[in-house]
C-alpha cells in the first residue's frame, strides 16, 4: 500500500500544494492508512534529523557570500572585465553577458541571483546596442543556468547530502560542463551573430577609471600571489623540486618567493603591451575572482571542508565590500542576511522534508519497483540514460531543480548507480538537466525573473530562448554520453576514484 | 464579513509582531553562524587546535533561523509549489482550491504540532548538547550545559509558527473568496534565490 504514496503525491504537487507539505503529507496519509501511526513520528524526526547538519550550513553560507558580493557592487566589475575580453566581437554584449554569467557563477550558486543581477545591467545596454529586448533577456536567462553548474552551487550541495556524495567531488564535476555550456551558448551567438548582423561594442565603456590605494594593492597582491602558485605547481610537478612530504618549510617558502617574484617580473613584462584602461579594468576583477579561487583552492588543497570555504568566502566578501571597496555600509547588513536566511530557511526545511520523505521511500520499495519497470524497458544504459533525460527534462519544465532534485534523487540515484553508472556522474547528469529545466517555459523560474527585469513576456522570451535551449539540450547529452567531461576534474585530483 | 475580519486581526497582529523578531533574531544567528565556524577555523588551521563547540553551535543557530525565518517565507507565497492550475482556473475555482491546499497544509501542521510536543518530551530531548555551554553567573564560574530539547525546540516552534501563519492565510482567502479586500503581504520575489 505504501507504494501509493508516490501517486498521491504526485497528485498533491500538480494541484498546486507546496512541496514541503507534499512531502510530508503524501506519506503521513499513507503510513496512516495502513496502521503505520508511529513511522508518522519517524517523519518529524527526520525532518528534524535531516536538517541538523555541518555539510548543510554551506547553503546559507554560500547565499550569503553571493548576496554580499552583488551587494557589494561586484556585477559592475565582472561585466566591465568581460566586456574588456569579448566586446570587440560581433554580438559582443551577448557575448559579453555570458561571460560575465561563467564568472558570476564562480561567485553564486544561483541562477536567479544570476538573471537578475546581470539582466537589470545588460538587458537595458543591450537593447541600446540595437538588440531586440526578448533575445537580450533570452541570453540572460539562457546564461544564468550556469551558476549552480559551476561551483560553488546551492543545487550541489544539496544533492550531495540527500544522496551521501562529496560536494568537492561535485563542484569539480560540474567545472567543465559549466564551461561547455557557456562556450554552446557563445556558438549560438556567433552564428545569430553573422544571420542578423549583431553588433560589435566598445571593449572599454569608461575610460581613465582609477583604482582607490587599498584596491591597487589587493589586485597587486593577488594577482602575483595566485600566479606564483600557479608557477609553482607546475615546478613542482615537472622538476620534483619542494614537493613531497620530507620537502623542508623554508625549501617550498623559498621556491614560493622565487615563484612570485618571477610571476611579478612576467607581469611587469606584459605591462607594456596591455592598454592602461584594459590594465585597471582587469586589475577591478581580481578581488571579486579571487572568491572561487578561495573556495575551490581551499578545498583541493583539503585546507578547507566546503561548508568552512563557504564560511571563508562570506568572511572575504564582508572584507571586499566593507574594507577594500567600500562598498557596504553597516546599513546595508541586516537587508544582506535576512535575504540570505530567509532562502536558506526555505531550503533547509525542503531538505528536512526531503531526508523524512526518502524514508519512506526506502520502506516502501519504490526503487526497487521502479528499477524492475525501468529496467524492464531496456538493459542498456545509453538507452536508459536517454529516456532519464528525458523524464528529467520534462520534470524541470514544471519543477524548479532543487526540489525535482530533493524528490528524484533518492528514487533514481540508486537504480543507475546499479547498473553501473558512477554515482557523481549521474549526480552532474541530474544537476546540468534540471539546471537547464530553469529556463524551459512553461514553469522556469529564470524565465519569470527574466520577464520581470526586462518587462519582456515570459512567452516571448521563451520563443527567443529555444536555439540557446538546443545547445544546452546537446551538452546535457555530451555529458551523459562521455563521462570524461565531468569525471576528469574530481579523478586527477582524487575526489572520485 | 465583520466576522472574518475580525478573527482575522488577532492572527494578522500576531504574524506582523511575531515573525518580524524572529526576523531579527534570524538576522543575529546567521551572521553568528559565521563567526562560529571562522573561529573554528581559525582554530584548527592557524592555532592547531581544534575546538568542540564551533560546529554544533552553528547548527544550533540554523536549526533556528529555520524555525523562525520560515514563517516569514511561508507568509509571503515562498514555499515552492507548482501552481499552474490555480492560475488556470477561473478566479472563483483557483481560490476554492488555494483554500483546499491550505487546508490540506494546516492538517499536515496541526497533526505534527503534537508529534513535536512528545518528541520535546520524550527519550531523546532527555540528553544534553554534545559540546555547548553557558555561563550561569557574570563571572563565568558556573556554567550550564544546554539540554538537547533547546535545539529540537525550534523545529517545533517553527510548526507552530507556520500554522499560525497557516490559519491567516486560510482567513484571507476565505475573505477574498467572499469579496472582500485584505492588507497586501510583502512578495517573496526580491527575497527567495534559492535557484
Amino acid at each position: 500500500m505504501l507504494i501509493w504514496f508516490l501517486p498521491v503525491f504526485l497528485i498533491f504537487l500538480m494541484i498546486g500544494l507546496p512541496v514541503f507539505f507534499g512531502l510530508l503529507a503524501a506519506p503521513g496519509i499513507l503510513l496512516w492508512l495502513s496502521g503505520q501511526e508511529k513511522d508518522i513520528t519517524l517523519l518529524y524526526r527526520n525532518v528534524y534529523n535531516g536538517m541538523d547538519s555541518f555539510p548543510l550550513m554551506a547553503i546559507p553560507f554560500f547565499m550569503l557570500a553571493g548576496e554580499l558580493m552583488n551587494k557589494g557592487g561586484i556585477t559592475e566589475r565582472l561585466v566591465e572585465f568581460s566586456q574588456a575580453l569579448m566586446g570587440h566581437l560581433r554580438g559582443g554584449l551577448a557575448h559579453v553577458n555570458i561571460l560575465s554569467s561563467m564568472l558570476f557563477a564562480g561567485l553564486s550558486g544561483s541562477a536567479v541571483a544570476d538573471t537578475s543581477a546581470l539582466g537589470s545591467m545588460l538587458i537595458p545596454a543591450m537593447e541600446r546596442q540595437g538588440y531586440t529586448r526578448r533575445f537580450a533577456a533570452a541570453v540572460t536567462a539562457a546564461s544564468s543556468v550556469i551558476g549552480p553548474i559551476i561551483p560553488p552551487s546551492g543545487i550541489m550541495i544539496i544533492y550531495a547530502y540527500v544522496m551521501g556524495e562529496s560536494v568537492a567531488a561535485l563542484f569539480l564535476a560540474g567545472i567543465v560542463p559549466g564551461i561547455l555550456v557557456g562556450l554552446g551558448l557563445m556558438l549560438v551567438v556567433r552564428l545569430l551573430a553573422n544571420r542578423y548582423d549583431l553588433p560589435k561594442a566598445e571593449r572599454i565603456v569608461k575610460k581613465g577609471q582609477s583604482l582607490t590605494t587599498k584596491e591597487h594593492w589587493a589586485s597587486f597582491l593577488l594577482l602575483r600571489l595566485n600566479l606564483g602558485w600557479v608557477f609553482l605547481a607546475i615546478f613542482r610537478g615537472t622538476t620534483g623540486i619542494a614537493s613531497g612530504d620530507d620537502a623542508s618549510a623554508v625549501l617550498v617558502w623559498g621556491t614560493f618567493a622565487v615563484c612570485v617574484l618571477a610571476a611579478h617580473l612576467l607581469l611587469m613584462s606584459l605591462r607594456k603591451s596591455v592598454a592602461p584602461d584594459f590594465r585597471t579594468v582587469t586589475k577591478r576583477a581580481v578581488v571579486p575572482l579571487q572568491t572561487p579561487v578561495l573556495i575551490l583552492g581551499g578545498i583541493l588543497l583539503g585546507v578547507f571542508t566546503p561548508t568552512e570555504a563557504a564560511a571563508v568566502a562570506v568572511f572575504y566578501a564582508v572584507v571586499v565590500a566593507f574594507f577594500i571597496l567600500n562598498t557596504m555600509t553597516m546599513k546595508d547588513l541586516p537587508e544582506v542576511l535576512s535575504r540570505a536566511a530567509m532562502t536558506s530557511a526555505v531550503v533547509l526545511l525542503l531538505v528536512g522534508a526531503a531526508m523524512a520523505f526518502k524514508t519512506v521511500v526506502s520502506l516502501s520499495y519504490a526503487p526497487q519497483i521502479l528499477a524492475d519497470y525501468i529496467l524492464s524497458l531496456s538493459e542498456n544504459p545509453y538507452i536508459l540514460l536517454f529516456l532519464i533525460n528525458i523524464l528529467l527534462f520534462i520534470v524541470g519544465m514544471f519543477l524548479d531543480a532543487g526540489p525535482a532534485i530533493i524528490i528524484l534523487g533518492p528514487i533514481l540515484g540508486p537504480i543507475f548507480t546499479d547498473i553501473g553508472v558512477h554515482p557523481v556522474h549521474f549526480a552532474i547528469i541530474m544537476s546540468v538537466n534540471l539546471t537547464v529545466g530553469l529556463a524551459t517555459p512553461p514553469m522556469g523560474l529564470v524565465l519569470f525573473v527574466a520577464s520581470s527585469v526586462s518587462k519582456e513576456r515570459v512567452e516571448t522570451i521563451a520563443k527567443a530562448i529555444l536555439p540557446f535551449l538546443a545547445v544546452e539540450v546537446l551538452v546535457i547529452f555530451l555529458i551523459t554520453y562521455f563521462p570524461a567531461i565531468s569525471m576528469t576534474i574530481p579523478r586527477l585530483t582524487g575526489f572520485v576514484e | 464579513m465583520s466576522l472574518l475580519h475580525g478573527l482575522l486581526w488577532p492572527f494578522q497582529t500576531w504574524n506582523d509582531i511575531v515573525l518580524k523578531v524572529g526576523r531579527w533574531i534570524s538576522i543575529v544567528a546567521i551572521g553568528l553562524m559565521v563567526v562560529a565556524i571562522l573561529v573554528q577555523v581559525f582554530f584548527r588551521y592557524i592555532l592547531n587546535n581544534a575546538l568542540p563547540w564551533p560546529d554544533e553551535a552553528a547548527r544550533f543557530m540554523m536549526l533556528w533561523l529555520t524555525g523562525l525565518m520560515a514563517p516569514m517565507a511561508y507568509r509571503r507565497g515562498g514555499f515552492v509549489a507548482i501552481d499552474m492550475l490555480i492560475e488556470a482556473l477561473p478566479k472563483g475555482l483557483g481560490t476554492l482550491l488555494s483554500l483546499m491546499l491550505l487546508l490540506i497544509s494546516a492538517f499536515v501542521l496541526a497533526f505534527a504540532v503534537p508529534i513535536g510536543l512528545g518528541e520535546l518530551t520524550g527519550f531523546s530531548a532527555k540528553f544534553n548538547t554534545a559540546s555547548l555551554y553557558i555561563p550561569t553567573t557574570l563571572d563565568f564560574s558556573e556554567w550550564y550545559r544546554v539540554p538537547r530539547w533547546w535545539m529540537m525546540l525550534s523545529l517545533f516552534v517553527g510548526v507552530v509558527l507556520l500554522l499560525i501563519v497557516n490559519i491567516e492565510l486560510i482567513l484571507r482567502t476565505m475573505i477574498t473568496m467572499m469579496g472582500g479586500t485584505v492588507k497586501d503581504l510583502a512578495p517573496p520575489e526580491d527575497e527567495i534565490m534559492a535557484e
